[in-house]
C-alpha cells in the first residue's frame, strides 16, 4: 500500500491550488450562490471562468499536449477533481464533450475532426451536447429511431432526442442516428456530429421536478448533416457509442467523495442547529452514510490504482456508479430523516435558507436514473462481473 | 497511488488458501462442528498454519517473527474466514499484538517466540459480561490495591479452554484500565464453557478470583491506549474474517444459482436474484476495500488519531453488515437445501452472525463514527 501521490503530482496540486485561490471569488462558495443567478447568466459565468482555466493550463489534465492538454497522469486528474471541488469551482459546462467525445475523436476521428473539434471544445468556444436517449430509447439505447437519409453529400435527419444536458446552450450535438432503413437494434446506426445552429434543429427546455432545467429536448426536422461529420464508420455507430461510453471510467470518485463528504458536514451542521445531533437514530443514519462515503473514497483509490497499472476496468464502472449514486441519494434522504419537518421548509427560521439543500435532495432522485439506471447497472454487475445467465 | 495487495501479499494469501483447501476442507470443518464437546482446535491445521508463518506475521523478527504488518495479517484472516476454519488464530495473534504494543522487552522475550511458533495458544479477555467493548461500561475485571491480583469475569472469550496465556483488560484500584498477563493454571482462574451455535469456534467466560496477573508495561503503549489499540486490531482482523466469510458465501451462492433450474431456467437468470447478488457484490467489495484501508491505517498510524479511528470503525461496521447480508442470502438463494444441517450454508451464516458483534457491532462502530464527526 502506498496512498501517496508522486512529488511531481503534489507539485501540480500546489500550482493548481494557487491558481484556484486567485481565480474563484469568495461568494462562489456560498451554498445558494449559483441558484441565485439567472440560468443564462450562470452558464455565461461558468463558461468564461472555465475558458480562463484552459488558458492557465488547467484543462485537459490527462490529454496529450498535441491536443492542447497537459499530458498529466491519472493521479493529477484525481488531484484536479479533488482540488476543484475543495475550492468550490463550478462544474464544467462542457462535461459530455470533454468526458466522452474528445477521447473518442482522439481515438478514431479523422485528422480534420481532431483539429476542428478538440481545441475549440477545450476553450469552450463550442459547447457539446449528447444525443443518445429518445422518448422510446432510454435504458434500451439500441431502440434508437431517429433516422438519417442520404441526400448527396449530406444526411437528412429527422427524429427526437430527450434528456439532453445543456440543450439550450449547446452549439453541437453528437448523435446516434439510424442510417440504414429497416435496420434493427445495434445495426445500421451512425454517430453524427450535428450543428445545432440550423433551421432543422430545435431545442426546448425540460423543467425538472426540482424546478431547474439542466436537461432539454432536441427535435430534428430535415436537419442537414454533411457526410464528413460522421464519427467512425457509417453504419458502425453502435461500436462508436460503446467506445465513447467506455471513457466514463476514470478516477472521478476522488472528486465525488470530496463533494459528498462536504455535504455530509453541511447536513451535520443543520442537525446541530435544529437540536437533532443527540438523537441516536439520526446519528446511526448519518454514520451509515459516512461508512458508504468512506467506502466510495477507498474504491476511488482502488480504481485509480487499476488505471495507473494500465488495467482494463471492464464492467467495474457499473459498481462505481452504483456506489456513488446510491450513497448520494441515501445521504440526501438522511437529510430529511435527521431534520424532520424542518427539512421541507424553505425558511424554517428567518436566518436559515434550506433551499440549496432541498435542491440537492430533489436532484438526488435523478442520479440513479441517468447514465444507466441502477437497475441496468445491477444487471451488468450480475451478468458481466458475476457471470449469472441472461 | 497503490491501493492493493503487493504480489508478495497475494502469494502469501494463495499459500494459505491452498494449504487450508488441501488440508482442512468443509468435511474437516463439519467434524469440528459436530463435536461440540471437542476443543475445536485441530492440531493439523494449527501446526500447518504455524509452518506457513501465519502466527508469526506480526511478531518482530527479534522474537522469531516475520515483522510484517496488519495488512499481511488480514490476508490470513480472510482466508480462514473463507474456509470457515476453526481454531484460535485470531486470539493468539491479538495476544501477541498486546505484548508487542504494551509489553516490556522481557515480557516480549518470555512469550512472543512461543506464540509465533504456535507452541502457546493466546487469547484476549477484553470485555466484561454485558459490558461495552470500549470499556466505558462494565469492564468486568478489577485489580486489587497490590496491582497484582485480578478478580471478575470476562465474556465472551474465544478459545479459553486451550489458551496458555490470557491477555486481560482490567481496571486498577485507581480506576485506570490496563492489560494484564494471566497464565493458564493460575490460582483462582476458571473457564466456563458457554457453548455457541457457531461450531467453528469455542467460547467461554473467564472467571478470575484473586488471580495473579502481571501488568503489561514498558512498551510503546500503556493503559487505556493499549486496550484501545488491541481492540482496534481485533476489530480489523474480525472484519477481515467476516469479509472472507462474505466473499466465499457469495461466490458459492452465485455458482449454485448459475446452474440450479426452476421453471425451466437457471434461477440466477431472474432479476430478483440478480439484483440482490449485484448489490451484495458491491457491498462485499466495498467491505474488502475498507478492511485494506483500516489495516493500512493501523500499520501507518495509531488509534486516537481520528482518521485511524474512522477507518477502523468503517471497516468493522461495513464488514459486519456485509457478512450478515451475504450469508443470509446464501441460505435464501440455496432455497430449502440451504436451511438443512447437511448443507454448509449454516457454517458461514453462524460464523458471520456470532462474529459480527465482536470488538464492537456495526451499530457501536456507527455510534463511534457519529461521535467522531457529529459531536
Amino acid at each position: 500500500m502506498d496512498l501517496s501521490y508522486t512529488a511531481e503530482e503534489e507539485q501540480f496540486r500546489t500550482e493548481l491550488r494557487d491558481w484556484l485561490a486567485g481565480s474563484i471569488p469568495p461568494e462562489w462558495a456560498e451554498p445558494g450562490f449559483w441558484r441565485s443567478l439567472d440560468d443564462d447568466e450562470s452558464f455565461r459565468l461558468r463558461r468564461e471562468w472555465e475558458a480562463s482555466k484552459t488558458a492557465a493550463g488547467f484543462s485537459g489534465i490527462q490529454w496529450p499536449t498535441e491536443y492542447g492538454g497537459r499530458g498529466g497522469t491519472p493521479g493529477m486528474k484525481a488531484i484536479y477533481d479533488e482540488e476543484t471541488v475543495r475550492a468550490h469551482a463550478p462544474q464544467t459546462v462542457n462535461v459530455l464533450g470533454l468526458t466522452f467525445l474528445a477521447p473518442t475523436v482522439m481515438a478514431i476521428g479523422t485528422p480534420e475532426q481532431k483539429s476542428e473539434i478538440i481545441g475549440p471544445m477545450l476553450r469552450n468556444e463550442v459547447i457539446w451536447c449528447q444525443g443518445f436517449s429518445e422518448p422510446g430509447a432510454g435504458s434500451d439505447l439500441a431502440a434508437v429511431a431517429t433516422r438519417g437519409v442520404r441526400d448527396g453529400d449530406d444526411f437528412v435527419v429527422n427524429g427526437q432526442k430527450i434528456w439532453t444536458t445543456n440543450a439550450m446552450h449547446g452549439d453541437k450535438i453528437f448523435t446516434l442516428v439510424r442510417t440504414e432503413p429497416g435496420s434493427e437494434r445495434h445495426k445500421g446506426l451512425s454517430m453524427m456530429l450535428i450543428d445545432m445552429d440550423q433551421p432543422g434543429v430545435e431545442a426546448r427546455p425540460l423543467k425538472q421536478m426540482s424546478g431547474a432545467s439542466e436537461f432539454g429536448e432536441v427535435f430534428f426536422t430535415d436537419a442537414r448533416v454533411p457526410v464528413k461529420d460522421c464519427l467512425g464508420e457509417i453504419g458502425q455507430g453502435w461500436r462508436t457509442a460503446m467506445l465513447l461510453l467506455s471513457f466514463e471510467r476514470g478516477a472521478s470518485g476522488v472528486g465525488q467523495y470530496t463533494e459528498f463528504r462536504r455535504q455530509y458536514d453541511e447536513i451535520v451542521e443543520q442537525m446541530r442547529r435544529f437540536g437533532r445531533s443527540d438523537d441516536p437514530v439520526a446519528r446511526q443514519k448519518m454514520a451509515n452514510c459516512l461508512v458508504e462515503l468512506e467506502c466510495l473514497r477507498y474504491h476511488a483509490m482502488h480504481i485509480l490504482t487499476q488505471v495507473e497499472q494500465g488495467r482494463d476496468l471492464g464492467s467495474e464502472s457499473s459498481m462505481t456508479k452504483l456506489q456513488w449514486s446510491e450513497t448520494f441519494q441515501d445521504l440526501w434522504e438522511a437529510f430529511d430523516d435527521v431534520l424532520g419537518p424542518e427539512a421541507s421548509l424553505e425558511r424554517p427560521r428567518p436566518d436559515v435558507d434550506l433551499t440549496p439543500y432541498q435542491a440537492q435532495a430533489m436532484w438526488s432522485r435523478s442520479v440513479t436514473i441517468w447514465g444507466g439506471s441502477s437497475q441496468v447497472q445491477r444487471n451488468i454487475v450480475a451478468e458481466r462481473v458475476l457471470g449469472l445467465p441472461r | 497511488m497503490f491501493f492493493a495487495l503487493t504480489s508478495d501479499q497475494q502469494a502469501f494469501a494463495a499459500t494459505v488458501r491452498e494449504f487450508v483447501a488441501d488440508r482442512f476442507d468443509l468435511d474437516a470443518v463439519r467434524a469440528v462442528v459436530e463435536d461440540p464437546d471437542g476443543d475445536g482446535h485441530p492440531l493439523t491445521l494449527w501446526k500447518g498454519l504455524a509452518d506457513q508463518g501465519a502466527l508469526a506475521v506480526l511478531v518482530p523478527e527479534e522474537h522469531d517473527g516475520l515483522g510484517l504488518g496488519l495488512l499481511d495479517a488480514q490476508v490470513v484472516a480472510r482466508e480462514l474466514g473463507a474456509a470457515v476454519a476453526p481454531g484460535p488464530w485470531t486470539t493468539t495473534v491479538l495476544a501477541a499484538e498486546a505484548l508487542r504494543l504494551a509489553g516490556s522487552p522481557a515480557q516480549q522475550a518470555a512469550w512472543l517466540p512461543a506464540l509465533a511458533a504456535g507452541e502457546t495458544v493466546g487469547t484476549v479477555a477484553l470485555r466484561g459480561e454485558a459490558g461495552s467493548w470500549d470499556g466505558r461500561s462494565g469492564r468486568g475485571i478489577t485489580v486489587d490495591a497490590s496491582g497484582e491480583r485480578l478478580s471478575g469475569t470476562a465474556s465472551p472469550v474465544d478459545y479459553p479452554g486451550v489458551a496458555g496465556l490470557f491477555v486481560v483488560a482490567a481496571t486498577d484500584a485507581e480506576g485506570a484500565p490496563g492489560l494484564y498477563l494471566v497464565e493458564a493454571g493460575a490460582q483462582g482462574l476458571s473457564v466456563r464453557d458457554q457453548r455457541t451455535y457457531d461450531g467453528t469456534a469455542r467460547v467461554g467466560a473467564v472467571e478470575l478470583a484473586d488471580t495473579p496477573g502481571e501488568l503489561l508495561s514498558g512498551g510503546t503503549l500503556s493503559g487505556g491506549e493499549a486496550v484501545g489499540a488491541v481492540t482496534a486490531r481485533g476489530a480489523v482482523l474480525t472484519a477481515a474474517d467476516l469479509v472472507g466469510v462474505a466473499r466465499e458465501a457469495l461466490t458459492r451462492t452465485v455458482d449454485y444459482d448459475r446452474d440450479r433450474k426452476q421453471f425451466g431456467v437457471p434461477v440466477g437468470s431472474f432479476q430478483a436474484i440478480k439484483h440482490t447478488m449485484a448489490d451484495l457484490h458491491v457491498g462485499v467489495t466495498m467491505a474488502e476495500h475498507a478492511v485494506l484501508f483500516a489495516a493500512h491505517a493501523l500499520d501507518s498510524g495509531e488509534t486516537g488519531d481520528p482518521a485511524t479511528d474512522i477507518a477502523v470503525a468503517v471497516a468493522k461496521a461495513k464488514a459486519s453488515d456485509a457478512a450478515w447480508a451475504a450469508t443470509g442470502a446464501m441460505i435464501q438463494f440455496f432455497g430449502g437445501i440451504g436451511f438443512t444441517w447437511e448443507h454448509e450454508a449454516h457454517f458461514f451464516y453462524k460464523r458471520a452472525r456470532r462474529r459480527a458483534p465482536l470488538f464492537g457491532s456495526a451499530d457501536e462502530h456507527r455510534e463511534r463514527l457519529a461521535a467522531l464527526t457529529i459531536d
